[in-house]
């Protein structure tokens, strides 16, 4: 279910541009969520997956 | 000459021994009208497989191959695209990768070839637990 890109923004300006990417790492998840920075796993994962803060 | 010091390559053959399953890197590059980046993306793949006989590199034609590049949902170059024991992983990598991005291909290359994933239970579950499509792109630098 899940796709997982690496994307090197410096050669990709477009979708750099596209995604607002202004700091790296930048993470967008299904075109609507964005992660800006590095965060502990499981926040990250939180995040990503749009989970509540408590239990999912 | 070789992008890896002699140390490199000996460190990253001791990482790599952990493989048990054959691992392909699909690298897809344009040769006219790409980037240079292909063909460094390309010589990192083959340094990297030339320290372990389960890595294999195949190169595919962003333009020609246009079976392939459907099948795996490529729409840029070059892009890499890592199989483990011909199952699509659905990890893949666009542009060379250099500094950073090396350490994470190296990361994804292993994941593939062991099925390890250094992740806690909890953090499992919650993504064994996902039932829709989730395209999860990370944009980051060399440096």
């Amino acid at each position: 279910m899940i796709t997982a890109d690496a994307i090197e923004a410096t050669e990709f300006m477009d979708l750099s541009r596209k995604y607002r990417v202004t700091g790296v790492p930048k993470t967008i998840v299904n075109e609507t969520i964005e992660i800006l920075g590095g965060l502990p796993e499981q926040d990250f994962v939180r995040a990503a997956l749009d989970l509540p803060e408590t239990n999912p | 000459m070789g992008l890896l010091s002699p140390q490199d390559e000996a460190t990253l053959r001791q990482h790599l021994s952990a493989i048990s399953k054959p691992v392909q890197l699909l690298l897809f590059t344009q040769t006219f009208g790409g980037s240079e980046s292909g063909q460094v993306a390309k010589q990192i793949l083959d340094e990297i497989a030339s320290l372990n006989d389960k890595i294999t590199v195949v190169e595919k034609n962003f333009v020609l191959d246009t079976e392939d590049k459907t099948k795996f949902k490529i729409d840029k170059a070059p892009a890499i695209v890592i199989l483990s024991n011909d199952v699509d992983t659905r990890m893949r990598m666009y542009g060379a990768p250099t500094g950073y991005e090396f350490v994470g291909l190296v990361e994804a290359i292993l994941v593939a070839g062991t099925g390890n994933i250094d992740l806690e239970p909890e953090t499992m579950a919650w993504i064994q637990a996902v039932t829709t499509p989730t395209h999860i792109q990370v944009f980051s630098t060399p440096t």
